[in-house]
């Protein structure tokens, strides 16, 4: 109740300023451009424009990932299990695609036409994000369980669809097209542009719809939204489908790419999510946190991560380099929160 | 009417029965299926049956460090906190030791050694919970990141582990402690395993340790008021974990003879796995050290048992499965106590 009250008197006391939100967000931004000119400073020929388009396309697949999951942490909970997703949607992809006549197991599959493969697939990946708004909607299990279980049950499916490899072999000549399509004319491909798209989309839900204001309140006190008649469970259920989708079609794209459905694909991926969704400022409780600064989360880890390998470190150095860039991004957010209202 | 008044009754005893006892049928379930499975190929007891005494031998040998582990995991689990950096804290731990053993350093001063780092890793995840206020999930992925990242800077470029090779080797010595028989044909990282659950079940039922465990998971606040440290508790509880953790770390080495700095990856998982499917409560509060050692033999003999009937590739979707079966019935236990 005090917190409330609180809040409400902050909220009437700073009309004009920057909610705290924008605060953390333009916080991490600047930490993200401030980042990139340190790491333009210190290491040879980074201040390239090409190189700010590469810390961006290269991450497409983390970030398209990222979206979903700042969703979910904004309404409180965590989704652990994009990875798996990523891993079954492309090898379902491949395998319904795959031509019936192939040598041996792993090079036949169910003979669909490229599309009918790819929404089967997609179906495939909902069916995963099913399974965790079920157990943690009807079940209230914590979903950080749930999501560690579905992670390893969707790379669990992939890995004996494709007997612990790969299939790769026997696949329609269009089953590449969308993951290696460049558009407009230029280098950038299609994947890319949907990350774009759907970055601006995500914000405009998350700033200007009744659903996206529905996701923080139910983050930040389910029990006074409940009260005000809003069915948290339907719209949780709603995030996770959306994220197991989003997921599902990252790996589908992932496997047009590489015209591979590979069962290690998006390994790690579902931390790496976590993890810019976090140096982006998204609180774990719930109720705070933005796609923008998501996004700058993850610039500000491609930066890192490829200033190390510019400066020559080794590749082990990703670890260290994450854990100590999540802890001072926490501790920094906190403090600068806490300054804030102090003052 | 006697049997309209007795059938409650005898309903709730069942209950109860079932409660207190369907771990150990869940796992002479699994005995049974898996030592029946190819009667036909391999007689009980014969070479090859999962009963035989080669294949139970290897079995508690390869289970020591998740043996290891689950007592304390449990502990800390019921005063409703988490360590997700486990495996990486293991893998830090093994390769410490091997980095130690191969440079010369003696058994007993390794060893020690290994267990003081455990300490400090553990030391750290409670410093970060409670002194900064970070909560459980992220201070322990933050510190599951840098455990791997050391280990993995801790071994030269281009190797993938620590072994002998490039004018040092691993000494004699090495494989004593995890791989070969000692007393009743296991290791000592397996009788230590029995030590550390023992010392476990003892620290829940008969120290103060486990009754502040069991207070701070189950209403953090009255423990408080009732003048229980539960900060101290909480970070007594990671600093045994990150032990066991380091023991664990010491046993996989020895058993594998070299310091692999991935050899504990995926080992948070299978504790929380085998504590779920003991019945601890993820709200904390409640839960048995014993049940979570008799949860960890059961996902060993299934994980090594299944081999001999299903390739490996099986295993991911099996242990997932696990994970999402020990969730929903630990759920519909704690309801049905809930309700009645």
């Amino acid at each position: 109740m005090t917190d409330q009250a609180v809040a409400g008197r902050r909220l009437a006391k700073q009309d004009n300023r920057l909610s705290d939100e924008m605060f953390i967000t333009s916080l991490v931004a600047g930490a993200a451009v401030a980042l990139f000119l340190l790491a333009s400073i210190l290491v040879p020929n980074f201040f390239q424009f090409q190189n700010v388009v590469n810390l961006v396309t290269n991450n497409w697949a983390v970030i398209s990932l990222g979206v979903g999951v700042t969703f979910l942490l904004v309404s409180g909970n965590f989704d652990l299990s994009v990875g798996g997703i990523v891993a079954l949607s492309g090898v379902l992809a491949v395998w319904f695609a795959q031509a019936t006549d192939g040598a041996n197991a792993l090079s036949s599959g169910w003979g669909m036409p490229t599309w009918l493969a790819m929404v089967c697939a997609l179906i495939g990946a909902m069916s995963i994000g099913a399974v965790n708004a079920a157990f943690v909607v009807a079940l209230r299990v914590p979903s950080i369980i749930v999501t560690l279980g579905t992670m390893m049950l969707a790379r669990g499916i992939a890995q004996v669809v494709t007997q612990g490899s790969q299939r790769n072999t026997n696949l329609p000549a269009d089953f590449g097209t969308l993951g290696n399509m460049t558009m407009f004319g230029t280098s950038i491909k299609l994947p890319v542009v949907l990350m774009a798209t759907l970055i601006f989309v995500a914000v405009f839900v998350e700033r200007k719809t009744v659903f996206g204001r529905l996701t923080y309140l139910i983050g930040a006190n389910p029990v006074a939204s409940r009260l005000s008649g809003v069915d948290n469970a339907r719209h949780v259920v709603k995030l996770y489908l959306f994220s197991a989708v989003m997921a599902g079609v990252v790996g589908i794209l992932l496997a047009s790419e590489f015209k591979s459905g590979f069962s290690n694909r998006g390994t790690l991926m579902e931390f790496d999510a976590l993890v810019i969704s976090l140096l982006g400022g998204v609180a774990i409780a719930g109720g705070f946190g933005s796609v923008i600064g998501m996004f700058f989360g993850a610039i500000i880890l491609a930066t890192v991560t490829s200033a190390a390998t510019g400066l020559v470190l080794s590749p082990d150095w990703q670890f260290t380099l994450k854990a100590i860039a999540v802890f001072i991004a926490i501790m920094a957010q906190t403090w600068a929160l806490a300054r804030r209202h102090a003052g | 009417m006697t049997d309209l008044t007795q059938s409650p009754q005898f309903g709730d005893r069942l209950k109860r029965f079932l409660k207190d006892y369907y771990i150990y049928l869940v796992l002479i379930l699994v005995v049974v299926v898996l030592s029946t499975a190819n009667l036909d190929k391999f007689p009980l007891f014969e070479r090859g049956n999962f009963l035989s005494e080669r294949n139970i031998i290897n079995i508690l040998r390869v289970s020591a460090p998740i043996l290891t582990l689950a007592g304390a995991f449990t502990l800390l689990m019921i005063s409703g906190y988490i360590d997700l950096s486990v495996g990486s804290a293991m893998s830090l731990s093994a390769v410490v030791y091997a980095l130690l053993a191969i440079n010369g350093v003696p058994f007993v001063p390794a060893f020690l050694a290994t267990v003081l780092v455990g300490v400090l890793l553990g030391a750290i995840n409670g410093f970060l919970v409670i002194r900064l206020k970070i909560t459980p999930v992220i201070a322990t992925l933050i510190t599951l990141s840098l455990y791997k990242g050391i280990a993995l800077l801790l071994v030269e470029d281009g190797v993938s582990a620590i072994k002998s090779g490039g004018g040092l080797k691993m000494p004699g010595w090495f494989n004593d402690y995890g791989r070969d028989g000692v007393f009743f044909g296991l290791p000592w990282a397996f009788w230590v395993a029995i030590l550390v659950t023992i010392a476990m079940i003892v620290a829940q039922d008969r120290m103060k340790l486990g009754k502040y465990a069991a207070a701070t998971g189950g209403n953090p606040m009255a423990a408080k008021l009732s003048g229980i440290d539960t900060a101290r508790t909480v970070i007594i509880l990671y600093v045994l974990v990150g032990i066991c953790a380091a023991l664990a770390g010491i046993a996989r080495s020895s058993f594998m003879s070299l310091g692999d700095p991935l050899s504990g990856d995926g080992m948070e998982l299978t504790a929380i796995l085998v504590v779920l499917l003991g019945g601890t409560a993820f709200s904390g509060g409640e839960g048995r050290v014993l049940k979570s050692f008799i949860g960890a033999l059961i996902i060993m003999s299934l994980t090594v048992g299944m081999l001999t009937l299903v390739p490996a590739y099986f295993q991911t979707l099996v242990v997932g499965t696990a994970l999402l079966l020990a969730a929903a019935s630990n759920h519909l236990v704690s309801r049905k106590d809930s309700e009645s």
